[in-house]
C-alpha cells in the first residue's frame, strides 16, 4: 500500500486548509452549543405562548427540563441534520478528484488505488471522530453549565453508537463516490440509502440484527431502554469493511 | 541492444465498435526526445493513459523499459514522470507544497527533496511565487506540471499535449523547459502542433486513426515521405518554364515566386534530367538550382491529410 501515508497526510492538510474545516465542525458545534440552551428555554417559550393566547387558549404544562432533555436535543440533531450533511459533503469525496484531474497526477505516481481509497476513508473517519468528540464535549460542558448535572457515561454511550452509524454512512459514501462521477448523484443515492434504512427500522429483525438498528440506538441509550446493540454494532462494523472493500474494488477497475 | 524506453506491440483499445487504437507498434529509443504526432482524436492520449496505467488495453502489450505496464504497477510508475493534457492541481497548495507532496509520493525525503524542489522550481521559473496554485495562469500551471513530473528524476518523461492550450509566450517557456532536458532523460511528447515537434524532437511517430503511419528520425522522415522540392532561379522566362513544368508527369506542384520556380516533384531522377534541358530550350539564364526544404507539416499532410 505504497503512498498511503503521504496521501493521508495530504487529505488531513486539505481538511484543515479548505472549507471543509468550517462546515461539518461548524454544524456540529452549533448544534452542540445550542441544544442544552434550547432544552432549557423550550418550556418557558411554550408557557409564554400559552399565557398570551397563542395556542388557542390551550394550557400546556411541561415538566422542568433536565440534562436528559439537553442530551436528547444532541442525539436528535446529530442523527438527522449531521447525517444528512455528511451525505452531501461526502458525495464527491472520490469523484471530485477524478473530475478535477488531481487523481490522475497522484495515481500516475507510485500510489496504489487501494491506498488512495483507504486514505480517503481514513481521513474522513478521523475528521468525523474528532469533530464528534469535540461536539460531545461542548454539549456536555453547556449542559453542565445550564443544568448543573451532566452524566458523562450516558452521553459517551449515545454518541459512540451514533459515531459507528456515521462511520457506516461514510463508508457508504466512499463506495458511492467511487462508483458515480456526479457529486449530486452520489448524494442522491446516499439519501436513498438513508430512506431505505429508515423504512427498515419498522421491521423488528432489521433493527435487531442490521446497521439499521444503529439509527434509533442513540436515543435508546439515552433513555436507558433495554436494547442489545451487539448485533447492530457487529454488522455495522462488518458493513463498513465490506463497503470500503467494495470501493477499493470498484475504483481499481475504473478507467481514469 | 538497448531496451527501448517504450515498446508497443499490437496495442489496441476498443470502446464498443470504435477503435481508439488499432494495433499500434512503436519503439521509443532510450535517450530520445520523441514526438508523438497526430491530429485530434488520433489516439495519442489513449496511448499515454495505457502507458501510465490509467486505462487497460483491449489487446497487445505496452512495455516501459522492458516491463509490461499492465502487470507492473508501481515498479513502472516509479521510473516515469507524467504530465496530462489538462493537469489538475490542489488549488489550496503553493507550488513548493505541491512539489513536496509529489516528492513524498515517491518516498523522497530530506535534503534530496529540498534540493530537487529548489532546482525544479527554478527551472519552472516559480521560485519566487508564493501564491496558491488556484491563482496561477495556464502557463504557470503547465510549467509546474512539467516540474512535478521531474521530481523523481524520471528515466522517462511523458507529456501529453503540453503546449496546446498556451499562448505563444507560455508555449515558448514550456518548450524551452523540454528542450533543456535533451540528453538527460527520454522524453515522449504527444502533440498536434508540428512546429513544436520540429523544434524539440529528434525522432517522431505519426499516428492517424489509431494506427502508426510513420516512425523515424525527423530528417529521415522528411526525405523518405516528403515530396522532393527543387528551387529554380532564372534571369528570364520563369513563366514559360512554369507552364512547361506544369505539363510534366514528374511534377505534382509548381509555384512562381519573383524570378524563381518552386517545383514539387515525384520523380527526382526524371526532374534532374528534364530541368536543364527545359532551361536551355526556353533560353532562360540559370542563376541557381537547388533542393528545397521540406517541412514536417508537408510530410504530415501527405501521410494523414489526404483523406480529410
Amino acid at each position: 500500500m505504497r503512498g498511503f501515508g503521504a496521501f493521508l497526510g495530504k487529505e488531513l492538510r486539505e481538511i484543515v486548509r479548505t472549507w471543509r474545516i468550517w462546515v461539518l465542525p461548524g454544524i456540529v458545534l452549533l448544534l452542540a452549543l445550542s441544544g442544552p440552551i434550547l432544552a432549557k428555554l423550550t418550556p418557558d417559550l411554550i408557557k409564554s405562548m400559552s399565557d398570551s393566547g397563542g395556542l388557542g387558549g390551550a394550557v400546556i404544562n411541561l415538566p422542568d427540563p433536565t440534562w436528559r432533555d439537553a442530551y436528547a436535543q444532541w442525539t436528535k440533531n446529530i442523527s438527522q441534520i449531521v447525517i444528512w450533511a455528511l451525505v452531501i459533503i461526502l458525495g464527491g469525496m472520490v469523484s471530485a478528484e477524478r473530475r478535477s484531474g488531481t487523481a490522475i497526477l497522484v495515481l500516475t505516481k507510485p500510489v496504489s488505488r487501494p491506498a488512495f481509497i483507504l486514505a480517503k476513508f481514513a481521513s474522513n473517519a478521523v475528521f468525523l471522530t474528532v469533530t464528534t468528540v469535540v461536539g460531545a464535549v461542548a454539549t456536555w460542558g453547556v449542559t453542565y453549565a445550564v443544568f448543573a448535572e451532566a452524566p458523562i457515561r450516558v452521553l459517551a454511550g449515545a454518541t459512540g453508537v451514533w459515531l459507528v452509524f456515521a462511520l457506516f454512512v461514510t463508508a457508504v459514501m466512499t463506495l458511492v463516490s467511487a462508483l458515480i462521477d456526479s457529486q449530486s448523484g452520489a448524494a442522491g443515492l446516499g439519501f436513498g440509502m438513508l430512506v431505505l434504512l429508515s423504512i427498515a427500522t419498522l421491521w423488528g429483525p432489521a433493527v435487531k440484527y442490521s446497521p439499521a438498528g444503529l439509527m434509533s440506538a442513540p436515543n435508546a441509550v439515552l433513555l436507558g431502554t433495554e436494547v442489545s446493540l451487539a448485533w447492530p454494532l457487529a454488522t455495522g462494523a462488518l458493513a463498513i469493511v465490506l463497503l470500503v472493500g467494495g470501493a477499493v474494488l470498484a475504483f481499481g477497475r475504473k478507467e481514469l | 541492444m538497448a531496451v527501448p524506453a517504450i515498446e508497443l506491440t499490437g496495442l489496441a483499445k476498443h470502446y464498443g465498435s470504435f477503435h481508439a487504437l488499432d494495433g499500434i507498434d512503436l519503439s521509443v529509443p532510450e535517450g530520445s526526445v520523441f514526438g508523438f504526432l497526430g491530429p485530434n482524436g488520433a489516439g495519442k492520449t489513449t496511448t499515454l493513459r495505457i502507458l501510465t496505467g490509467l486505462a487497460q488495453a483491449t489487446s497487445g502489450s505496452a512495455k516501459v523499459f522492458g516491463t509490461d505496464v499492465a502487470s507492473a504497477g508501481n515498479e513502472v510508475r516509479a521510473r516515469i514522470g507524467f504530465l496530462p493534457d489538462v493537469p489538475g492541481f490542489y488549488d489550496w497548495m503553493t507550488a513548493e507544497e505541491f512539489m513536496r507532496f509529489t516528492g513524498s509520493l515517491f518516498g523522497i525525503t530530506g535534503t534530496t527533496l529540498d534540493e530537487r524542489v529548489k532546482a525544479l522550481l527554478e527551472l519552472a521559473g516559480l521560485s519566487d511565487v508564493k501564491a496558491r496554485i488556484g491563482g496561477y495562469s495556464r502557463g504557470m500551471k503547465q510549467r509546474l506540471g512539467v516540474a512535478q513530473a521531474l521530481i523523481n528524476a524520471p528515466s522517462l518523461l511523458m507529456l501529453d499535449e503540453p503546449t496546446s492550450a498556451l499562448d505563444p509566450i507560455g508555449r515558448k517557456e514550456v518548450l524551452d523547459m523540454i528542450a533543456s532536458l535533451a540528453g538527460r532523460t527520454t522524453v515522449f511528447f504527444s502533440t498536434h502542433i508540428l512546429s513544436d515537434v520540429e523544434r524539440v524532437c529528434d525522432t517522431v511517430a505519426i499516428l492517424d486513426r489509431g494506427r502508426v503511419v510513420a516512425q523515424a528520425p525527423i530528417d529521415d522522415l522528411k526525405s523518405r515521405y516528403g515530396a522532393q522540392k527543387i528551387v529554380l532561379e532564372v534571369t528570364s522566362a520563369a513563366d514559360a518554364l512554369a507552364k512547361r513544368f506544369s505539363a510534366e508527369s514528374w511534377t505534382s506542384a509548381v509555384e512562381r515566386e519573383n524570378h524563381s520556380v518552386i517545383l514539387t516533384v515525384n520523380d527526382i531522377d526524371a526532374a534532374r534530367l528534364a530541368i536543364p534541358a527545359a532551361v536551355v530550350a526556353e533560353g532562360a539564364g540559370l542563376v541557381r538550382m537547388e533542393g528545397g526544404e521540406v517541412s514536417l507539416e508537408e510530410v504530415f499532410v501527405e501521410l494523414v491529410g489526404g483523406e480529410r
